[in-house]
């Protein structure tokens, strides 16, 4: 009897564990299988394609599609003109290949990694003054400080929006494409440096203090201190702040819709995913490929730095 | 002695020096805009010429649009089940996890990949999930189960897009919803249990008795994070469907779409906000009893 209420009980758990594990990464599964369909296999239900079909991604990195988009005439030209350097061809296609029609997805990529990249190591190093400020100085206003910075917790990004636009309106920023990029570089900053502040904070705290001290007693000056001693004993959770704060700015789409709306040049990938799914009807497998480019940097990046983030994540220093 | 103190004033100094830039930023960029969109919701605001002061009337034509309550019911729909649900599904994963099972570590791992990823490489997998035509979930309910009797656009339909939406935000904050219990699960006395099963307490007792009060405080402040982030909720809900017109989404299309009523959205910014902060008073004293 008890023998068999074990194993039922086993089998129930069992399955409950499949369903979480199922739930949580069906939606993966799909994206995947779908981006390697061709589109007569899209209406199966099975996840695994008939056919495997990788043309979606290697239009989206470009692999193989420098000929492909030339016109027979640049071509010949190309090939019967050996005259030409190699950067006039590479001119010359690249003319091209802007007239075509494909999505330029590595364009809008390094857009993403540039302003995710810089919004980041920025915030990072403000942060790491900031958070050495507040978790071991002593002055006035410096407890109101530390719980200030999570009343943001409570500032949507939709109540900024509005303002923020208006004031870099104002100021001119958002008329220029360099304006925009250093508004929209600020904002992201601003999202990330109250959570960067507060884990930070709460490993800075975790430090021995005696070990500072020594190297007070040793003639260190306090940011001798935090070169020398906090930032190399923090390395794991400056990895893990800097993957926190790139994936906010990687992911991130409401203030990138409003700010870069009319610079297209500058589109990240989320307006740009967006945008491509809104003109263009019937290329899920494209759709999904991008999807997949996408997710996997983050992915990945979190990989790294999993162990560091669950715990700060479950010690409270978190904000979506 | 005279010495000694301004050392320590020095370092105060210093102390205050290094946390500006950090607090300056955060000072211009959050309080100064919160302030400045309060002055602005008073104002008849174009994006180009002078603003004319108009005193209530963006609030009073805000309040007296249908359009505005119907988005007030469907943002409070929408928040307390997704923070229910989230609350709910997330004890169910920590208390599994909590036990040992083979690939654990495994498992605790993929299941973070839903929190992690990009919301907009996640949306349009859930939106083929649901399409009409390509999409499982009419396969299944239509030529399956015959629960329709045809297929039809899930996430096209406002009635339905609400629920869609809602089991979207569960599957996308449950992960951290999850890691905060368990590591408060983690922490609870094992001796609490021990004692309870001499004194012939089942399984069910034990939960009500010992794992729920031991995880009030964490789940009060838990909900209350979620609260806050769903009712300012934007991005999840835009991206994945046209259909769930919440308080952000409409603002966002009052303000930023047609022609651009900034002062009108920042009226709807600061009721938004006001409801917001009523509610998270009422919620510290009567769940938080702070």
């Amino acid at each position: 009897m008890v023998i068999h209420k074990n194993i039922f009980k086993s089998i129930g758990f069992f399955l409950l564990v499949m369903f979480i594990v199922l739930f949580s990464l069906f939606p993966f599964l799909q994206m995947l299988s779908t981006s390697l369909k061709h589109s007569w296999d899209w209406g199966n239900p099975s996840l695994i394609p008939a056919q495997v079909n990788t043309s979606a991604y290697k239009e989206l990195l470009n692999i193989g599609q420098d000929e492909k988009d030339l016109p027979e005439s640049v071509r010949i030209l190309l090939e019967e003109t050996p005259d030409l350097t190699e950067a006039q061809k590479e001119s010359i296609i690249a003319k091209f290949k802007d007239s075509g029609d494909i999505f330029p997805f590595m364009k809008y990529f390094r857009n993403s990694l540039a302003f995710a990249t810089t919004a980041a190591f920025i915030s990072l190093i403000i942060a790491i003054f900031g958070a050495y400020s507040i978790s071991r100085m002593k002055y006035r206003g410096q407890k109101l400080i530390q719980r200030g910075v999570l009343f943001v917790y409570m500032v949507g990004g939709i109540l900024l929006l509005i303002p923020l636009y208006k004031i870099s309106v104002a100021i001119g920023l958002a008329g220029t494409e360099q304006g925009t990029v250093v508004s929209l570089l600020i904002i992201y900053m601003v999202q990330t440096l109250p959570v960067s502040l507060y884990m930070l904070g709460n490993t800075f705290r975790s430090i021995p203090f005696s070990i500072e001290e020594a190297a007070f007693v040793e003639g260190y000056t306090r940011i001798q201190t935090i070169w020398k001693i906090i930032i190399p004993l923090s390395l794991g959770a400056l990895a893990t702040v800097f993957v926190y704060s790139f994936m906010i700015a990687w992911n991130e789409y409401l203030f990138a819709s409003v700010f870069l709306k009319s610079f297209k040049d500058l589109f990240t990938l989320p307006i740009a995913l967006k945008a491509l799914f809104v003109s263009k009807n019937a290329i899920w497998d494209r759709i999904m490929a991008a999807s997949m480019l996408t997710a996997i940097p983050v992915v990945i990046l979190f990989m790294l730095v999993q162990k560091y983030l669950a715990g700060n994540m479950s010690s409270g220093g978190v904000k979506e | 002695m005279q010495k000694h103190l301004t050392l320590e004033q020095k370092d105060a100094r210093l102390g205050v020096k290094l946390v500006l830039p950090a607090l300056s930023i955060i000072l211009l960029l959050i309080l100064y805009p919160v302030g400045y969109n309060i002055y602005l919701s008073f104002f008849d605001v174009t994006m180009t010429g002078q603003s004319t002061y108009i005193a209530l009337e963006n609030y009073t034509s805000v309040l007296s649009d249908p359009t505005f309550w119907k988005s007030v019911a469907t943002t409070f729909t929408y928040v307390i089940f997704s923070t229910f649900g989230t609350t709910l599904f997330g004890l169910i994963v920590a208390m599994v996890m909590n036990k040992k099972f083979p690939l654990r570590w495994l498992v605790r791992s993929i299941i973070l990949l839903p929190y992690v990823a990009p919301v907009i490489s996640v949306v349009f997998a859930w939106q083929f999930f649901f399409d009409p035509v390509n999409g499982i979930f009419m396969h299944f309910m239509v030529d399956v189960l015959g629960i329709y009797d045809q297929r039809f656009n899930l996430i096209g339909s406002p009635s339905y897009a609400i629920w869609v939406a809602i089991i979207f935000s569960i599957w996308k904050s449950f992960p951290f919803t999850y890691l905060m219990l368990l590591s408060r699960l983690q922490t609870i006395d094992k001796n609490l249990y021990e004692a309870a099963e001499i004194d012939g307490c089942g399984p069910v007792r034990k939960f009500f008795s010992i794992t729920l009060p031991e995880l009030y405080f964490v789940m009060g402040s838990i909900v209350l994070l979620r609260f806050i982030w769903n009712f300012n909720k934007f991005e999840d809900i835009y991206l994945l469907t046209d259909n769930v017109k919440v308080l952000s989404i409409y603002t966002y299309f009052k303000a930023f779409t047609g022609n651009m009523d900034l002062g009108q959205g920042s009226a709807l910014v600061v009721i938004q906000f006001g409801l917001l902060i009523g509610l998270i008073l009422l919620y510290v004293k009567k769940v938080l009893k702070w």
